[in-house]
Formats: structure tokens, sequence, C-alpha cells
């Protein structure tokens, strides 16, 4: 097997390989990075790359296996992570000059808890500044969509999302307030799930969104995605807000059958006038392959969801910005144009509005709850639009159209879960007829993570969308060739 | 709810911070409409509002 075809294989697959020795953690992760020198200068997935850590961790790895220490299916596997979390003596930036030289003294939990499973940390991932998704000048490189250089990778975990994709490393960890790992899996077509929040500890991570902000995996298929939460779930007393609930077997109900489970399609997060046609059609097939597996679907109106960009915005987004009006007032040009522009709108929300929107949330919250006492699952694109270009104007800050109206058709499909703090999965679904990808989310009841990887998991295996790739090779000889000048 | 520029840049001023110009009129269209976005959502809920507690989502040791 070739490296190229090495470094897309699962997880799963690379573990059990690794378990019989058949796949060199070493060779595996060298086959990373030496795929991350290639391309990761156009792509700009990574900010460090920890080149030396990993091969000494996958040298070391390597002889435990060989000595039979073997930890389980993540020994020997290279990942990375959103550049928000902390990693000891290597530095955490969150893409901001502001914390460009910041070296944690402390590993995060998820971190320590990857590291104990044998898991080899290669590098931190690109992110938008400050894990919130409203930059538009990266500095540290503007992130691509692999599928299309010109396109984005979305939003705040692109890093995690693009490495993913792209074969430069086995899974990632990204960070999810407000879809920022669901985003950018949809965009770059891998899987990313959202935790419930208290189902993996937020410690290490800088998380001022502190009843919004969670951890979790992007991977390539959905058992990778559960034996990445499998490792880093489970109470910690460093956060007080993890559950002291038994972190389940994820991988127990991986068997295809979703048979007599009920789900209902959420009408304003679906049937928008602003989705994109080939999402539309995107959604339609998938829920016809559901079907055909024997779940029962229905639609559902949830008409107080759509107050939760605004309820967000006016709650969670006030919570982060509390954290920085010194800095905003000592270094306000250091903050990129697009983030300043956020925390500062937030920092003058009225204390009486934010009170009142956060009893909005609980409102919404309810609302969505009351739905799992119905069904099982609760269907939407991850995204109305597949991943727009950079260029896009609506990508810029400054608009003429409403600012609210445009963040509404960005974030709508999201902003309900994460209000509600339930567990939802983004996966791979198909293909814009650009040959962006197109994405299906999940969401269930919380802590029924089990449960939307079931579902996930036997979508997964009735259609063949995850072991498509980039092919970056063409990706970049078509890049190169529109943006070389004309000649006279 | 419509502020003028003025308006928002005197706010700002609890934090001792002075917006400059090229961000100024972003903020405000910023604000304006979450703010109206709120009044909005008070018109309509705003009974049912009052009687729901602002309890953040957080589930440490409830069952489902």
């Amino acid at each position: 097997m070739s490296p190229d075809e090495l470094v897309y294989l699962s997880a799963a697959e690379q573990g059990k390989l690794i378990r019989t020795h058949e796949l060199s953690p070493v060779g595996l992760v060298r086959a990373y990075l030496d795929r991350i020198e290639r391309y990761d200068g156009i792509l700009r997935s990574y900010i460090t790359v920890c080149a030396d850590q990993a091969l000494e961790h996958a040298r070391q790895a390597e002889k435990d296996i060989g000595a039979g220490r073997y930890r389980g299916p993540l020994h020997g596997i290279p990942y990375g992570v959103k550049d928000q979390i902390c990693t000891k003596g290597i530095r955490t930036t969150l893409g901001s000059k502001i914390r460009a030289g910041y070296l944690p003294d402390h590993d995060a939990t998820v971190i320590e808890r990857l590291g104990a499973a044998g898991a080899i940390l290669i590098g931190k991932h690109n992110l938008d500044e400050w894990g919130k998704g409203s930059t538009v000048d990266f500095m540290f490189g503007r992130p691509r969509n692999p599928w299309n250089l010109e396109h984005t990778p979305s939003t705040s975990s692109s890093g995690s999302g693009i490495a993913s994709a792209a074969g430069l490393c086995s899974g990632a960890i990204g960070e999810d307030t407000g879809g920022s790992i669901r985003g950018p899996a949809g965009a770059n077509g891998v899987v990313g799930l959202r935790p419930t929040f208290g189902r993996v500890s937020r410690f290490g991570g800088v998380m001022y969104g502190w009843n919004a902000d969670t951890i979790g995996p992007l991977t390539r298929t959905v058992e990778d995605c559960a034996l990445f939460l499998a490792a880093i779930a489970g109470h910690d007393n460093k956060d007080p807000l993890t559950s002291t609930r038994r972190v389940p077997n994820y991988t127990t109900h991986l068997n295809g059958d979703i048979k007599g489970l009920r789900f209902a399609i959420v009408r304003e997060m679906t049937w928008n006038e602003g989705v994109h046609p080939d999402v539309r059609k995107g959604m339609e097939e998938a829920f016809e392959v559901l079907r055909s597996l024997g779940a029962i679907i229905e639609e559902i109106s949830l008409p107080l969801a759509r107050y939760a960009v605004p309820l967000q915005m006016l709650t969670v987004d006030a919570d982060v910005a509390s954290m920085f009006p010194r800095l905003l007032k000592t270094r306000w040009h250091d903050f990129e144009r697009g983030l300043r522009a956020r925390l500062m709108t937030a920092l003058l929300t009225p204390a009486a509005v934010y009170s009142r929107a956060m009893r909005g949330r609980a409102l919404v919250r309810g609302q969505i709850l009351a739905a799992f006492e119905r069904y099982d699952a609760l269907l939407s694109p991850t995204n109305f639009n597949p991943a727009p270009r950079l260029d896009d104007p609506r990508e810029t800050v400054d608009q003429g159209r409403d600012y609210l109206e445009r963040e509404y058709f960005r974030r709508i499909t999201n902003y309900p879960y994460n209000v509600a703090n339930v567990p939802a999965i983004a996966i791979p679904a198909g293909f814009s007829r650009d040959g962006i990808p197109i994405s299906l989310q999940i969401a269930v009841r919380p802590f029924a993570e089990e449960t939307v990887f079931r579902i996930a998991h036997a979508y997964e295996c009735a259609t063949s969308w995850h072991r498509k790739h980039p092919d970056l090779d063409r990706v970049f000889l078509e890049f190169q060739r529109k943006s070389q000048p004309r000649s006279a | 709810m419509e502020l003028t520029k003025e308006q928002v840049q005197l706010l700002a001023r609890i934090y001792d911070i002075e917006i400059p110009d090229a961000d100024l009129e972003n903020i405000r269209r910023r604000l304006c409409s979450l703010l109206s976005a709120m009044e909005r959502i008070e018109e309509e809920l705003g009974a049912d509002l009052d009687r729901t507690e602002p309890v953040p989502p957080v589930y440490p040791q409830e069952n489902f």
C-alpha cells in the first residue's frame, strides 16, 4: 500500500494494522509529515507541526506495542488539535497575534487522555481567531478547502476539518460553540461531533463561552469519531460541569440497524427558502436512504428554533466578550477586524437583555427537548449552502444586507442544537454540482451519543461518501492554473 | 431599535474604549440588528419569557 493510500485509511483500520505490526507508527507519522510539507503551504491547516515530538512518541509507541504494552485502538495514531486547546510546552496561539507566543505549562484534559490512549499529537490546527468564527484576515495564513482551494473550509475549527479531509492526520480534535466542529466537518466532507455539554472536559481549552463550548472529534469515519470520543469523554474533577454518567462503549451498536427508529426532519432548519438546490436534493436523497434502512421519518416544526441565532449571539457572545474589555482597549488593532466587531458588539449588550435572552434560550431548549420525547433523532442539513467561495461577498465584514439576516442563514442549522446543548453529528452526504461536500446533521437527546453514532454509521455503510477523498494534486494544479496571470 | 454612531460610541465609554471610525458603523449595524431581534422576540414571547427561569443549559446531574 502506498503512503498516499495509507494516510486515507480510517484510524480504526490503521489501528488494526499497527496492532498486528503490519504498520509502523513511525512510518505513519512520517507519511503525514511528508504530506503536510507537500500540501499545507497552501491549505494552511496547521499553525504548529510537532514533527520531532511526534516521531519520538511514534518510536516509543512502536517499542511499547512490540513489548506487548498495547493500549487500544488509538495507540500509535497521529492526530491534530485545534489551536484553542492547551498543549504543554507547545505554543497555543488561538490564531491570534495577542497569544502568538503563549506556551502553556499544562496539557488540556483531552490531550492527557489521548496521550494515555497512545495517540500521537502531530500538530496544532489553524482556526478562526480565538475560536470565534468571524475571521477575515488570518494571522497564520488563510485556510482553504481541500476540495477546491478557492472555497472556504468553514469556521472555526477550519484546520481540523481540512487536515482530516486532506489526509494530513488520522483524526482531529476541534471545538464547537455554534457549529465550529459541524460546519468545518460539513464543508470538508468529514464526520464531526458536537457532544453533549458536560460529556467532555473543557479543562485546558480556552473556553470563554462557558455554557456552550464543547470539545469533540473530526474524523473520516463514524467509527473513528466514536473511538476518539471514547478516549476523551468522562467526568473530570478539573471541569466541575462534566457529567458523572458512565461513558458507554460507543462502538457497540455500529451494526447498521436502525429499523424502527423514529426521526423528524426539522422544517425550519431544512426546507428554508434559502437552501441551496444541491443541498435540498442531497437531503431528500439522504432521507430516502434512511427510510430504506427502516427508519420512520416525519416532519416537525420547531418554530422557536428560528430565535436561536439572536439568542445565542446575545448571550454566548456576551460571555466571551466579557473576557476582553481590557485587551480591546489596549490592543484593538491586534484583534482581527471581524472578531473585534463581534466582540465589541457583544460587550454593548445590556445586562437585562442578556438575562431575557437566557430565558429565551431555555424556551428554545424546552421545545427541542420535548421533540425528543417523540423522536429518536432530528434531521437537517449541516449547512444551507455548500462552502462558498472565499471571495463571496457573504464572507466579507461590511454588508449592506441586514447583518442578522445574513447570520441567520449561516447559523440556523447549527445554533438550535447549541442553544439546547444536545449532541449533533455532521456526516458526509454527497457533493454539490461544483464538487463541494454536502453534509447531513443528526441530533439526539442529551448523552445519547451512542444513538447518534448508530444512526450515522448505518447511513455511512449504506453510502460511499466517506470513501471519497480530495485529489490534492489535481486541485492544486487547477488552483495554480487559475492563479496564473494571463499573458498579454 | 436604532442607535446612532454617536450613541454607540458613548456606550463604549463604559469600557473606556474609543471605537475607531473604520469599525464604528459595522458595530452599530450589528448591535441595532441584535437589539431589534430581541424586541421582536419580546413581542412574541414576552409572557413566556416572564415564566421561564434563565437556567443555563448544563446537565451535570439530570436524567433523560
